[in-house]
């Protein structure tokens, strides 16, 4: 949950008073750019990318242009470009037209909560405007504060002074910066950075910090957030369909996490507990379709809910599906594999039989009789199954899910469990396990 | 960001922005707060606790057993509204209050907050907790998806009023050693199992993994001090720095495991004085790009799993990371990336230092399968790993498993729900026991009988069984339901009118002497652990001495030779049945001189064709034990289909009992009983080819919904109590002359066609008819009549029967899937039908004339009307067959196939359904207002 950018910075930035530079749309008349381009001189031209999209500058994705034709042209390139980070693609949609914003120092800040200090805290320089992981430690300072009492200028001032910052800037950002953390505390941020504040003189020749750049992630466990009024589709396209289902039944009780690690697997493993979300994954590599956590004590309702949005996702394409946990603290096994079995037999019953193998490996209160009504239900599906208790070492049982998957796969595993399922070979889906897509 | 902060210097070392007023706790941590200064004083015997939320979902199963483990440390707990419950335990009450205050007032003292609290209320709990309790030191927060917002504050608080914090979304803590556990849940429900008693202290990130390191620890011989789960939110208040300074001070921890994940910062500078053994899982997560399970897993450049990997060799001078195949250790320490390398890198640490494990190993980590199926799909030996038997207890609660006959399904309101039989929307492809209704019609009509009871289809030989069996009690001479099934057909009832009256007799009564065989099979051979059925070696000595210990003989057994129970036993034998069962039965009659009699003979007949299914528990024992009357009202509805005046005491439509039961497929008793003859092959093929393909149109059709309301009306809940032969009344009472008569309408319009052709042999394809002129023909003359309906404003003309399809329509040219695998399926058997080749003239016909806009399919409708057609076009026009008979015949092969699926929704509805469960509620249902 990130937002990059002036567009929707400048409304988030307008709620707490915090100076920002002009921002005027994509569907501006050229009369409304020449009369920005007569007030700042110079027009940053940026494409609209939802969600946190970085180094855009470095990618040659911000236009700079000082006319009204430049500004057009800038706007058709960018409007809808592509830009890639690691393994991650976006898609712009849309541009802004930022007023340029001369000034002497550019201003990096951000507030976050560090995990050295447990405590909130203010990182700054006034070396800004670049790329700031460029600076040496010698430009940038860092602090936590007190979040009972909030940012205080003290903190920032003596921030500044420890970097021999300039009188001239400290005052008007004492005075400004305080702002931020009201956003940030209040509206449910896990971190705001503003790079570059650029610190433009007013009438009377003082500096005022303006906000040039705009970057927040939200905290998905504070509903504050939501005060924000932002539209409901701004975070959309952060999250598959599939996550974005399984995301609804988010509460407090069970955990509902998922992340699509390859939609081309052929292993869905069904996981419980973090720990074990982070070392199935890890093991299962590229023929894993999800990562996944729904540890915590879900209700039947809620990991029947679950189970079948997975079914409906991922059993089409999958060989194997995996279940997969430690030794439950709290979890019970009878009621999640229930559920989950119930949803496999109402998976079938609508979509008709799939050509699966269920590797279980699971400890935890109610184990037997949650093994027991899981293979029952399997039994009658005619699915075939390895179940194996906690004192298999998990890798051990993930290895050999492994190993099924490969025979399905590669040895007419998949034909020859359909065989004994009544499926004709027109009816198997192929999954082809790829390199994360 | 997180790059950012590896730029940063480090510059805590004045933080004095924030700590100023913070107390003084142990001497270790200058800067910020922390009472700790031992493991040993985590979870003490001394710490009385006081659980926030106590009687919700969670807490309610956990706390009691924390309790009881610890000896009872939990004095209160607070649930808003509440107050005056109490919890119960094995060692007693916890007294429950509305909020903490109260439970103050009340005289309780505690110094340890266990919060159960909803994450929007964790920071007001918190806060209250720590203002009005001052004996307070201790908070362990199980709460997940705590807010950062409410974390920051819960930090500060209690950094400022002293308080030691664990958690949030963690396990608690537990102290094996002090026999302690406080907050969360670590070893489950038997904490004991997991929590043995040694010198290795436990700090997770992973509440799970808590629990399962301790498990695995122990196939090295070593036990736990102390296991502390610490949670994985951003804000970890007690976290690796605290637990080392803690380790480092507790006497009795001679090591320490340390699951971290990625994410923070927290353990880059440690350092230990006493060996450590690190497991970093995660290197996959830098990847995500938001936190999947724990909130503060969510890593950047320099707090990734590859960073913490180094940040731990470092401290243990390693190069490498820890496995079975390269053991690099320190004494200092092992890093490994797999939790199962822990016991053995934790012994390999241990031997540098010379210390011997707490216990001599129990058990190791290699597979051991506990339970399997293979279902015969060939697994590689390889992977074929079979169950062992697991470890105590679970082996004796899975041996008890294996002691439940059959399955047990979970009930639910089957209204319009069914777990037998569903139409796939996009094919209109039904399926009955997950075999689709064209792969029925491959299969003999007994066959899908005996596959729709017990869901699998019978070998050859349990085939042979099924025929000697129905055809024993087809012949329904002398039978009051033959008689009420004549009275019913002379007063002019269709032919479902005529079925019900005579099946509504063969009531529970009848079918009791066969159950009670069952029961007394299940009893002997329950736990017999039989393979093949089939098998005639099969030592079944006890089995017979315990019948008759038991006096189980004489429900077998009959003083009186009965002469259907010989006849079928003489079948059996022409046939070659083998069968246990059966074998059983007569080793038992022959070594008490008495006889077998029919009803056993039923009984164990259903026994072999269920048994394996209910063995694999894809079956019940309720199914089981309801076989014997289905399979009586199988054989009684072919046989009151028929005219009492054909049914003589020794012969059915003419063909001997004993013949029928001998040599007779239950298929071709069925045709018999229609059409009069023995089919031909090529006849037998189109019949069975028709049964099969009509069996079942999901649970939505109007004679499941009879029979599955039938059911439901008796009360499924309560299955000894469901009359089968009232839901198969249910089934025909939803037949009538709209459904299941209707199938005439086509065939009255064939013969129509067909009529002045002089045809003599629809299965002959050298028939010199050009059916492409007789479609056109009729084609032409059919747009007329329409062209003039339609001017006449008569919108309800007449449709031309079985072409044009809802779903299969809109291409240029269409076809119905289902009437496609018939038709290659007739070719591949070279099978001719002359009917069917003129309906695929006519659609073409319909086309060319401009009567349709593109071809229409030939739909499934027509498949059924042309074969039924085709089996009766000879005697039709030879005239034995009346136009009224014909009609008859079609409606009732249309029941006959129907009762495939109608017996499996019966036994579907009776085992899943609940009671009353496909009424409508009220508001569901519309009045459209009075004449």
């Amino acid at each position: 949950m990130q937002i990059t950018g002036m567009y929707w910075g400048e409304k988030l930035l307008k709620y707490v008073d915090f100076p920002c530079a002009e921002v005027l749309k994509a569907d501006s008349s050229s009369d409304e750019l020449r009369a920005l381009l007569d007030r700042c001189g110079s027009i940053f031209v940026k494409p609209i990318f939802k969600g946190g999209v970085g180094k855009k500058g470095k990618s040659g994705l911000i236009g700079h242009v000082n006319n009204v034709h430049d500004a057009l042209k800038e706007k058709e390139r960018l409007y809808f470009a592509k830009h890639e980070v690691g393994n991650q693609k976006f898609n712009s949609n849309g541009v802004t037209f930022e007023g340029s914003v001369p000034a002497k120092y550019e201003i990096y800040v951000s507030i976050t909560d560090d995990t050295r200090f447990r405590a909130p805290t203010l990182t700054i320089s006034h070396h800004g405007g670049v790329d700031i992981e460029a600076q040496g430690s010698d430009k940038l300072a860092s602090a936590p504060f007190d979040p009972l009492t909030g940012l205080n200028g003290f903190v920032i001032s003596n921030l500044l002074n420890k970097l021999n910052a300039p009188n001239e800037i400290i005052s008007p950002l004492v005075q400004n910066l305080p702002k931020l953390w009201d956003l940030f505390h209040n509206y449910g941020m896990s971190m705001i950075e503003l790079n570059p504040i650029r610190m433009m003189p007013n009438k009377k020749g003082r500096l005022v910090p303006v906000a040039c750049d705009f970057k927040c992630s939200f905290d998905q466990d504070d509903p504050s957030w939501k005060r924000l009024n932002l539209p409901a589709d701004l975070f959309t396209t952060e999250l598959s369909n599939f996550e974005r289902e399984v995301n609804e039944l988010r509460t407090y009780q069970g955990q509902s996490d998922v992340f699509v690690t390859n939609n081309k697997g052929s292993v869905t493993a069904m996981t419980f507990g973090g720990g074990a979300s982070s070392l199935v994954t890890e093991l299962l590599g590229d023929v894993g379709t999800i990562s996944s956590d729904f540890g915590g004590n879900p209700p039947y309702e809620k990991m029947r809910k679950i189970s079948s949005i997975v079914y409906k996702y991922w059993l089409e394409q999958s060989n194997v599906l995996f279940i997969i946990g430690g030794k439950a603290n709290n979890t019970d096994i009878y009621e999640t594999f229930r559920a989950m079995g119930d949803a496999l037999r109402d998976y079938f019953n609508t979509h008709g039989p799939k050509p699966i193998f269920v590797v279980v490996g699971r400890g935890g209160p109610n184990l037997v009789r949650g093994l027991g009504t899981l293979g029952e239900t399997l039994d009658n599906l005619k699915v075939p199954y390895r179940m194996f208790g906690y004192d298999s070492s998990m890798s051990t049982v993930i290895d050999y899910a492994k190993d099924i998957d490969n025979w399905m796969e590669n040895e007419g595993g998949k034909e020859s469990i359909a065989k004994t399922m009544g499926i004709q070979p027109e009816n198997i889906a192929v999954s082809k396990p790829s390199k994360c897509a | 960001m997180s790059s950012v902060k590896e730029a940063l210097p480090k510059l805590l070392e004045n933080n004095s922005e924030r700590n100023n007023s913070v107390p003084q706790g142990i001497a270790a941590f200058k800067d910020s707060y922390v009472g700790i200064n031992s493991l040993a004083e985590l979870a003490t015997s001394e710490d009385r606790v006081c659980v926030l939320n106590i009687l919700g979902g969670e807490s309610r199963t956990v706390t009691p057993i924390s309790h009881v483990y610890s000896g009872g440390n939990i004095v209160c707990g607070t649930m808003p509204g509440r107050s005056g419950s109490v919890m119960k335990t094995k060692i007693g009450d916890i007294p429950v209050y509305n909020n903490i205050s109260e439970a103050l007032e009340a005289g309780h003292k505690f110094n340890v907050a266990v919060v159960y609290v909803p994450p929007a209320g964790v920071k007001d709990s918190v806060i209250e907790a720590v203002r009005i309790n001052p004996d307070l030191n201790k908070i362990v927060i199980l709460t997940e998806k705590i807010s950062l917002h409410s974390s920051r504050i819960i930090r500060q608080f209690c950094q400022l009023r002293g308080i030691d914090v664990f958690g949030g979304n963690c396990l608690g803590l537990g102290d094996a050693l002090n026999h302690v556990r406080i907050g969360g849940a670590l070893g489950g429900n038997a904490p004991e199992e997991s929590m043995v008693p040694g010198s290795i202290a436990i700090y997770s990130n992973s509440g799970n993994f808590t629990t399962t390191i301790a498990t695995y620890l122990q196939t090295a011989g070593w036990g736990t001090s102390v296991s502390f789960s610490s949670g994985k939110d951003i804000y970890i208040h007690f976290a690796a720095e605290e637990f080392t300074n803690a380790f480092h001070n507790d006497e009795r921890s001679k090591a320490a495991i340390m699951y971290i994940e990625p994410g923070g910062y927290y353990e880059r500078d440690l350092e230990f004085e006493k060996p450590v053994v690190c497991c970093i899982v995660g290197r996959w997560k830098s990847n995500m790009t938001g936190a999947c399970g724990h909130a503060g897993a969510i890593a950047g450049a320099g707090d990734n799993a590859i960073e913490k990997e180094k940040w731990f060799m470092k401290k243990f001078g390693v190069k490498s990371i820890f496995t079975p195949d390269n053991p690099e250790c320190t004494k200092k320490g092992a890093l490994v990336t797999n939790i199962a390398h822990i016991p053995e890198a934790m012994s390999a640490v241990m031997k540098k230092n010379s210390v011997e494990p707490d216990f001599e190993p129990k058990g190791d980590l290699s597979l051991k399968c506990w339970l399997a199926s293979s279902n015969d799909v060939g697994l590689p030996k390889e992977l074929d790993v079979q169950p062992e038997e697991a470890i105590a207890p679970y082996n004796e609660q899975i041996e008890n498993l294996s002691k439940q006959i059959g399955a047990v399904l979970p009930r639910q309101a089957m209204k319009d729900t069914s777990g037998a039989s569903m139409m796939d929307p996009k094919t209109q492809v039904s399926r009955l026991n997950g075999t689709s209704v064209l792969d029925c019609s491959t299969r003999t009509f007994e066959e899908n009988l005996v596959m729709a009871l017990t869901r699998e289809y019978p070998d050859s030989n349990g085939r042979e069984l099924a025929n000697v069996v129905l055809n024993a009690f087809v012949n329904q001479n002398g039978t009051p339901q033959l008689a009420a099934a004549q009275a019913a057909r002379e007063a002019e009832n269709s032919p479902n009118t005529v079925l019900s009256s005579s099946l509504a007799i063969l009531g529970p009564k009848s079918a009791l002497p066969a159950r009670k065989a069952v029961d007394a099979f299940v009893e002997l051979f329950g736990y017999a652990k039989i393979k093949d059925v089939s098998n005639e070696s099969f030592d079944v000595s006890s089995q017979l001495s315990k019948a008759q210990k038991d006096e189980l003989d004489k429900i077998f057994l009959s003083e009186k030779e009965s002469p259907r129970a010989k006849q079928m036993e003489k079948a059996l034998k022409s046939r070659n049945v083998k069968s246990i069962f059966i074998s059983f039965l007569q080793e038992l009659a022959k070594k008490t001189g008495t006889f077998v009699n029919e009803d056993s003979l039923l009984a164990a007949a259903s026994c072999h064709l269920a048994w394996m299914p209910l063995m694999k528990k894809g079956l019940t024992l309720t199914t089981l034990r309801n076989i014997p009357w289905h399979l009586q009202i199988y054989s009684a509805m072919i046989g009151c289909s028929v005219e009492s005046s054909e049914q003589t005491k020794e012969a059915f439509r003419g063909v001997d009992n004993q013949e029928l039961m001998d040599s007779w497929s239950f298929t071709e008793t069925a045709y018999l009983a229609q059409i009069g003859q023995r089919p031909k092959a090529n006849e037998l093929l189109d019949f069975s080819i028709l049964l099969g393909l009509v069996s079942t149109n999901g649970p939505g059709t109007i004679t499941a919904q009879g029979a599955k309301g039938a059911v439901s009306a008796d009360g499924s809940e309560v299955s000894e109590r469901v009359q089968i032969n009232k839901a198969y009344v249910g089934f025909l009472t939803h037949a009538g002359y709209a459904h299941g008569g209707n199938g005439y309408e086509a065939m009255e319009f064939l013969i129509n066609q067909f009529r002045k052709t002089n045809l003599d042999n629809p299965d002959n394809a050298k028939h010199n008819l050009d059916l492409e002129a007789m479609a056109m023909d009729y084609a032409k003359e059919y747009k007329i009549y329409k062209t003039d309906a339609k001017a006449k404003g008569n919108l309800s003309y007449a449709k031309i029967p079985c072409v044009n399809h809802p779903v299969f329509k809109g291409e240029d040219v269409n076809y119905d899937p289902r009437e496609v695998f018939v038709k290659d399926l007739f070719a591949e058997k070279k099978s001719y039908n002359i009917f069917l080749e003129f309906y695929h003239e006519l659609v073409n016909a319909l086309y060319k004339t401009g009567v349709s806009r593109n071809v229409y399919c030939v739909n499934i409708d027509a498949v059924i009307a042309t074969i039924l057609l085709k089996m009766l076009w000879r005697p039709f026009m030879e005239g034995s067959f009346s136009e009224k008979a014909l009609e008859t015949a079609a409606f009732s092969v249309f029941l006959y196939a129907r009762m495939i699926g109608s017996a499996a929704e019966i036994e579907d509805h009776i085992n899943r359904g609940r009671n009353m469960d496909t009424r409508t509620a009220a508001s569901k249902c519309k009045f459209v207002g009075q004449i």
